[in-house]
């Protein structure tokens, strides 16, 4: 049953939508013991909600808009859902729920949906593997193989997504590639929108000049359904982008006429030889529906993409993560010695390595003596990367290439990469993202019985474009 | 090293409260309950999630200044973080311009003519108070208030060119006129505050920093403990090292703080929670035309539309409630008296008073009803000094007062011939000493018959019906 048919099954009164709830945090609850997609189950809330949307069918209160009526959320733990913890995968948050709901929560709740947990995350998007996930926290595993990862740092929120039998759709979130990394690896669609289409009012902030909110969906339709009712001008948000959001489930089904598409030169080398056969098959799949493909070449953006990310977002993390010391909220230490002390006590034994360790790079590239040469330098380069794919997007209407250059890795792989070979996962995905261009992973198939993704990108505010060329690899 | 003519360098950070009435990066009140914590959101908080939301009146109101201040006003607002970890501050970091504030290069001139150049003026959130029961140095703890929390503060920093405790002191008394000329910053309630650095040709002018110095009082106390502070520590053989101080205003003391840290080591970025705001041609067209007339403008008009000393409007121009005040009490009486009672008789009073204008209840009407009176002199200089004495302590209607006290001036000069006559039958001996040729004997008399009218009589007018009298004898 797809999400449409069941929304109007809900309408109709034709499915208990509390019984259909009591199911779905079942489910949820089962699924979690063996994968650790979940780090809250919001049972008390979604209960609530199913209560209250029952209520207003009895009531025949007006709900025919209601594009998400009883559809199932799970929402990345760095966004914020009122009086539900949300602590963005990291101790120093533990115990924190906020007294607001983020705006994509408030847009999704007023569409009906039903938030059915926070999903489990590399602590503050610190990471592609989801294996860094704050102290205490469990790491996911791969829906297709519980020894393998299910990418990062969505992690959780693309399991679910793969794993959940009901109608579900994720709020991810992306400052390096996270939402199409973590699709690729669990073989969902992921679109990661433009930066400032959509609202970061209640996100957790990574790198705020990075981040964007975006929609993790088993099919392309309910990925378009949540982009829509979550994209907007947002008064509170000053990057939001004040320019009306396109329907984007128009474009699921919109004939695609006079495409022409880039192939990322660069993007394929040094890949493994099992993804890259399944992305050229999916460039095959585009090419027979008509659509003109050329090799192309993006060298700026893949040489340099990783390094500007990393100068940018380790600085903007560091400055993002001061504000916990365990004064205000999360958790807290006994209070002994000075501020500094005290602050120093809190932050040393409930950050994660990884959030240590950016918070180190961070503050070091905007040290004095170092902040011409690192951080200013990084904010010059990313404006180059801009105008190359802006020269690039004059020609073509999107780019491609593979999502992750590996197959989803085991657990035992990963603990033997040093840190920058694990940062190299991102090679592909961190230039749309420095360059706030939307986009999108779509699954192309498997190899070894684990799922390959493939990369298309578009110019900004394009985001049905890419929904127009992903349904071309919608089940059906 | 610098090199100076002078013996003292000063420089300094000013920090202002502006008057909006919500915060800078959120929409919460800048004043009202006094509560603590209770005029907070999750922005002001710094809660995670939250987002600032830039205050356009704020940025209106720093342009309004550094116009005043002649600055150059950079096309874009770019707000970046200035980290440092510290119990006030809500993120950890604060919400501040760095590489380009919204103005630079003005200048600002002090009483005396010296112009201080204003490096820059920039936009920046005011972190929560500290609140330290018992006392700075003492205190085990520390409270902390949310409420001042991201309130919109200016920084105004000078070039180095004070040269003593007491410019600094008028420099501050400067930029406060010109504040409240502006309308941007209440006089009453609204935070000034002066970070300065000073040092001294003897310790080869080694850069010491003093924070939290507020009001221009203070300043001039700061400066001068902090002066003889390095004088004597020269003087007992120390070397001076780049240090920040704390001035407690209690004790009347500052006492070290920390090394000083240079700005770099804030690690400044850009806030990307905010976009470059434009300030665009339109914008400062439209403040330019709201800028109100500031002191030097006032000068000009009352010296030559009012005609009255420039000595006289520029005291009356150094505050904006006198310069108001003066300014309606001219459209109904001689301007030239106007001037004249507001600049010396008022400003007497209120000193002697201890208080200032805005402190006080009685309006123009008081004002005007007084001055008519001298003006058409139905009363006497002596009699409406002693009555706007009493109408600073508590407000009246003049005329009625007058009548009611019988305050008028005695000019009826059958009535006074009678008084002069009756002084004259009751002091012969002085009556002989004047015949005698001593002045002093008639000042005497003439003191008498004032003191029969209770200051009624004008002293000249008595003066001359004696002396008649008496040749007439």
């Amino acid at each position: 049953m797809d999400t449409y048919e069941f929304v109007n099954k809900i309408k109709n009164n034709e499915i208990d939508i509390v019984e259909h709830t009591h199911k779905v945090i079942e489910e949820c609850k089962k699924i979690n013991k063996e994968y650790n997609y979940l780090n809250v189950i919001s049972e008390e809330l979604a209960l609530e909600q199913a209560k209250n949307i029952k209520k207003s069918i009895k009531n025949k209160e007006n709900i025919k808009n209601k594009k998400l009526l009883g559809v199932a959320v799970s929402v990345k733990d760095s966004i914020c859902v009122k009086n539900v913890e949300s602590a963005a995968g990291s101790r120093i948050l533990k115990g924190y729920k906020p007294l607001f709901d983020a705006t994509v929560i408030k847009k999704a709740k007023e569409q009906g949906a039903i938030i059915i947990g926070k999903t489990s995350q590399d602590e503050f998007g610190f990471g592609g593997f989801s294996v860094n996930v704050g102290l205490s926290f469990k790491i996911p595993k791969n829906p297709f193989d519980k020894q393998r990862s299910c990418g990062g740092s969505s992690g959780g929120a693309a399991g679910i997504t793969q794993k959940a039998s009901f109608p579900h759709i994720a709020l991810g979130e992306s400052t390096g590639g996270s939402i199409a990394e973590p699709s690729s690896f669990c073989g969902v669609f992921g679109l990661c929108p433009t930066y400032g289409r959509v609202s970061r009012y209640g996100l957790i902030d990574y790198a705020n000049s990075l981040d964007k909110i975006g929609p993790m969906g088993k099919s392309l339709q309910e990925v378009a359904l949540l982009q829509e009712t979550i994209s907007g001008f947002d008064q509170n948000e000053s990057t939001t982008i004040n320019k009306s959001a396109d329907n984007y489930t128009d474009f699921t089904n919109k004939k695609i006429k006079n495409v022409k598409i880039g192939i990322i030169k660069e993007a394929f080398e040094n890949i493994d030889n099992k993804v890259n056969k399944k992305t050229l098959e999916g460039i095959k799949k585009l090419e027979e529906a008509g659509i003109k493909t050329e090799e192309v070449s993006l060298k700026m953006p893949i040489k340099y993409g990783l390094a500007t990310y990393y100068m940018l977002a380790t600085s903007e993390a560091s400055t993002n993560l001061a504000k916990y010391c365990g004064m205000r909220y999360g958790i807290s230490e006994k209070l002994e010695g000075n501020f500094n002390e005290y602050f120093t006590k809190v932050r040393s034994s409930n950050f994660g390595a990884e959030a240590k360790r950016r918070i180190i790079l961070g503050t070091f590239a905007r040290m004095s003596g170092y902040r011409d040469a690192y951080y200013i330098k990084a904010t010059k380069v990313r404006t180059k990367i801009v105008e190359e794919y802006k020269k690039l997007f004059k020609k073509y209407d999107a780019l491609i290439s593979p999502t992750v250059p590996i197959l989803p890795p085991k657990f035992s792989e990963i603990e033997k990469l040093t840190p920058l070979q694990q940062y190299m996962i991102d090679t592909i995905t961190v230039s749309p993202n420095v360059a706030g261009l939307p986009h999108l992973n779509v699954p192309v198939g498997f190899e070894n019985n684990l799922p390959v993704g493939m990369l298309l990108t578009a110019d900004h505010l394009e985001e049905g474009k890419l929904i127009q060329l992903g349904s071309l690899f919608e089940k059906n | 090293m610098i090199s100076s003519k002078n013996n003292i360098i000063i420089g300094l950070e000013v920090h202002v409260e502006i008057n909006t009435n919500t915060k800078l990066f959120c929409s919460c009140p800048t004043k009202g309950n006094e509560e603590p914590n209770s005029r907070t959101c999750e922005t002001c908080l710094g809660m995670p999630g939250s987002k600032p939301l830039l205050n356009k009146k704020a940025v209106e109101y720093a342009i309004k200044l550094c116009l005043a201040l002649n600055c150059k006003i950079n096309k874009e607002l770019i707000f970046s973080r200035k980290s440092y970890f510290y119990p006030d501050m809500a993120k950890n970091y604060q919400i501040s311009q760095y590489e380009i504030p919204l103005g630079q290069n003005g200048s600002l001139k002090l009483k005396s003519g010296k112009e201080i150049g204003i490096t820059r003026v920039h936009m920046e959130e005011d972190p929560a108070a500290l609140i330290h029961p018992k006392g700075m140095q003492e205190s085990a703890y520390v409270l902390v208030d949310y409420n001042r929390s991201g309130n919109p503060l200016l920084e105004i920093v000078t070039n180095p060119e004070l040269s003593s405790a007491e410019e600094a002191r008028d420099f501050m008394k400067q930029l406060i006129t010109v504040l409240s000329y502006l309308d941007i910053f209440d006089i009453n309630e609204g935070i000034i505050k002066a970070d300065a650095n000073v040092s001294i040709r003897e310790s080869t002018f080694v850069k010491q920093e003093v924070k939290n110095i507020t009001g221009f009082k203070e300043i001039e106390r700061a400066l001068k403990y902090e002066i003889l502070r390095q004088k004597s520590e020269i003087k007992q053989g120390k070397k001076l090292m780049q240090e920040t101080h704390a001035w407690d205003s209690e004790k009347g003391l500052t006492f070290s703080l920390r090394k000083k840290e240079t700005e770099e080591d804030y690690g400044y970025i850009f806030d990307s929670d905010l976009v470059k705001t434009e300030i665009t041609d339109e914008l400062l067209n439209k403040i330019k035309s709201e800028m109100p007339e500031l002191a030097h403008d006032k000068i000009s008009k009352f010296v030559s539309k009012h005609k009255i000393k420039k000595e006289d409007a520029e005291i009356i121009a150094a505050e904006k409630e006198l310069a108001e005040l003066f300014e309606k009490v001219a459209k109904a009486v001689d301007p030239i008296l106007a001037a004249k009672w507001l600049r010396r008789e008022l400003v007497r009073v209120l000193n002697y008073n201890k208080k200032e204008l805005h402190e006080i209840e009685i309006d123009e009407k008081h004002i005007i009803d007084l001055l008519k009176l001298v003006e058409a002199k139905k009363i006497t200089d002596k009699v409406a000094q002693k009555l706007l004495e009493k109408l600073i302590e508590k407000p009246f209607d003049v005329n009625s007062h007058v009548k009611k006290e019988n305050l008028g001036a005695v000019s009826d000069s059958g009535k006074l011939e009678k008084y002069c006559k009756e002084a004259i039958k009751e002091n012969p001996k002085a009556v002989e000493d004047y015949k005698k040729g001593e002045e002093k004997a008639l000042n005497y008399i003439v003191g008498q018959v004032m003191r029969k009218t209770r200051g009624k009589a004008t002293p000249k007018e008595v003066n001359e019906i004696i002396i008649n009298l008496i040749n007439k004898e």
